[in-house]
């Protein structure tokens, strides 16, 4: 059936472009959301450890330990913090979150560098870890270790929540167009019977409801009746304009 | 009989003429029924109480702590409340369950501050609790608050800048840590490993271990940690292969009763034979309670190969020398009171010991405290209390050792006792080479 088969195509249309425009706003949102969730979850960190480091350095120079400890305590537990070290100037390290002790890895490696980098340590997962100099490196460097399981699982559920969204218009989008569409070809449905029933029986055919409609349908349904009954020498009966109503 | 002449007369009233003026702002402060109005009592005090207050740990695994320090002080402010109180006035404490946890304790300063109005804080339990704590009293440093004798030995409440706001009578964990270190060198175990708590508390012990070490040129030999709250039930093989990594001649514990009772099953069962010492703010009686049972229950035979190498260090003597005055007062009142937990803070069941190293800490406390309470004098203010922490000067206590405290002095007591387990029981010890050379 031509109907259907319009219907079909125009449906098909309406979905491929609702599904272009939520695909494409959904890696934009993705690629958007991880990037910058990403960048302002280091930069915090980075924050965090300069914080830290700038406190520390009277802690350092004129008190106990325990209150070094107590300040980093305090900054772990913030989530996605899972660990923050503090080494001083001779690399020892001073204060730090760990348990059951320092991982082998930060154990070993560089203590005086303050660069990001990413750690994979046994047992814990892997991180993202930022450094702050304390006293422009010669007191020691503060080091903050994030849970990059956790930004990733906070970054997919921020873009979960978007995706979602965007789904939700997706859908109501195609059954939206699939109503719209459905309006508009249920009288071209109807005006295609009562062609067919015109042709079968010219006499009784005729369908009021139809010939009554002030519409494009009503129009060809009144063009048909009017083929059907033969159509009048040139000039005899003029076929009504679109806007007689 | 004496008669009153004219003259007589006129000279007393001439002389109270000339020192009325002087003596009616005394009276207006001692007699009420002048039609004047009364003054006002200081925050926390009332014509029948004063309110001290305290918060600790009465739940988790550290509550063995908190309950015992306030069974102790609760054993003699009943005593003195039974005597009539301190001018009349019978000693309270106004008490709140933090759980050895941080922020627990500052919203229950707070509550205790602002809400409760008490007089003075008093008996708080724990490093990671008191140094959260302490930025408060600073923060209403203009109303006259001040932490007495709290149950930590670490520096924040010792030193700048929170250590104006504090009173300890104990000694410093800084004092326990040099003394192990010290004795353990002396009987050549210079190889010493440190096994502490994640938090504040452990990094003060971790602090003085590698503070003394220093001083003989030497380095922490090996160091593993473990969580705050961590039960006796947790495994501590982790930490024990740790330090056994590092060839440990002596491991010195900074932890509370659960965990380090755990290490210490774990190191004697993984092979680590070397001697275990303690801090005082372990809870002595606590740990060789878990011990014991454990050993039990376990069918592992005697609990002592679990003891024999324990040495913990104590900030009172032995509640055993009942020679001496104020351990024979203490023995006494505890038997006489049996002072038990407040019932409404209470989470769990727990047993209570009949004397611990803890309870009879805190009884000490409240001795001192009921002390500066009543040279306070009739009327306690706040503004007068560290005046009256001033004047105790060489006071004696009714132990081995008297109290001194000062503008620069502001911890009463200065020694530190060693104990080790004989027949079930914490001893002193008298002899460190006979016991682990």
């Amino acid at each position: 059936m031509k109907i259907q088969k319009l219907f079909q195509k125009t449906l098909f249309g309406v979905f491929s472009l609702f599904g272009l425009i939520s695909l494409s706003t959904s890696v934009l949102c993705i690629y958007t959301v991880d990037t910058h969730l990403s960048e302002e979850y280091e930069s915090n960190s980075k924050d965090i450890a300069k914080t830290i480091a700038d406190s520390s350095v009277d802690i350092l120079l004129n008190r106990d330990l325990s209150a070094l400890q107590s300040l980093i305590d305090q900054f772990v537990e913030i989530q996605s913090i899972r660990y923050i070290y503090i080494a001083d100037e001779e690399g020892e390290f001073v204060a730090h979150t760990f348990v059951p002790g320092v991982p082998e890895e930060i154990r070993t490696g560089d203590r005086n560098n303050t660069a990001t980098v990413e750690r994979s340590l046994p047992g814990m997962g892997d991180f993202v870890e930022v450094g702050s100099p304390i006293l422009a490196g010669v007191a020691g460097t503060v080091h903050v270790g994030m849970d990059t399981d956790l930004i990733a699982l906070k970054i997919q559920r921020a873009i979960g929540r978007q995706v979602y969204l965007i789904s939700i218009i997706l859908v109501v989008g195609v059954l939206a167009a699939i109503w719209f569409v459905n309006l508009a070809a249920k009288p071209l449905g109807d005006l295609l019977a009562y062609a067919v029933t015109l042709a079968r029986d010219r006499d009784n055919g005729a369908d009021d409801t139809l010939l009554a409609r002030d519409d494009e349908v009503g129009q060809l349904a009144r063009l048909f009746l009017y083929f059907s009954e033969g159509v009048p020498a040139e000039g005899e009966q003029r076929v009504s304009s679109g806007n007689d109503g | 009989m004496r008669t009153i002449t004219r003259r007589a007369l006129l000279r007393s009233g001439l002389a109270w003429c000339a020192v009325a003026p002087w003596l009616k702002p005394l009276r207006a402060d001692a007699d009420t029924d002048a039609g004047q109005p009364a003054p006002q009592m200081a925050p926390g005090v009332t014509d029948t109480e004063i309110v001290l207050g305290m918060s600790a740990a009465f739940s988790g695994p550290s509550r063995g702590l908190g309950i015992e320090l306030y069974r102790g002080a609760t054993a003699y402010f009943d005593h003195v409340n039974e005597q009539g109180g301190i001018a009349g006035r019978n000693v309270m404490l106004k008490t709140y369950d933090d759980g050895y946890q941080p922020a627990p304790s500052v919203r229950n300063t707070l509550k205790l501050m602002l809400q409760d109005q008490v007089f003075l804080l008093f008996g708080y339990v724990g490093t990671p609790t008191v140094t959260r704590v302490l930025p408060m009293l600073k923060k209403f440093q203009d109303r006259n608050f001040f932490l007495f004798f709290p149950f930590t030995g670490a520096q924040p409440q010792r030193e700048p800048p929170y250590g104006d706001f504090a009173f300890n009578l104990r000694s410093s964990y800084r004092q326990e840590t040099a003394g192990l270190v010290d004795n353990f060198v002396r009987i050549n175990r210079k190889r010493i490993a440190v096994f502490y708590q994640a938090d504040a508390y452990g990094r003060s012990g971790w602090a003085g271990v590698r503070r003394a070490l220093k001083h003989y040129g030497r380095q922490i030999a090996g160091e593993a940690t473990y969580r705050r709250g961590t039960k006796f039930t947790a495994s501590m093989r982790r930490q024990v292969e740790i330090l056994k990594a590092s060839q440990p001649e002596a491991v010195i514990c900074i932890g509370s009763y659960a965990a380090c009772a755990a290490f210490v099953r774990d190191a004697v069962n993984l092979g680590l034979q070397v001697p275990i010492a303690n801090l005082s703010f372990v809870g002595s009686e606590n740990l060789l309670k878990l011990l014991t049972h454990w050993a039990l229950t376990e069918e592992r035979g005697n609990s002592e190969q679990y003891t024999r190498l324990l040495v913990n260090s104590q900030v009172v003597p032995s509640y055993e020398e009942a020679s001496m005055p104020a351990i024979k007062e203490y023995r006494d009142l505890m038997r006489r009171y049996n002072p038990q937990p407040p019932l409404e803070l209470l989470k769990e069941p727990y047993l209570p010991s009949e004397h611990s190293f803890v309870s009879l800490e805190g009884f000490i406390d409240a001795k001192l405290m009921v002390e500066i309470l009543r040279r306070l004098g009739d009327r306690p203010e706040r503004s007068q209390l560290q005046q009256a922490v001033f004047t105790v000067q060489d006071f004696d206590l009714g132990i081995d050792e008297r109290a001194s405290f000062g503008p620069d002095r502001r911890q009463g007591l200065q020694q530190v006792y060693y104990t080790v387990v004989e027949e079930g029981r914490f001893v002193l010890l008298d002899n460190w080479e006979d016991r682990f050379a």
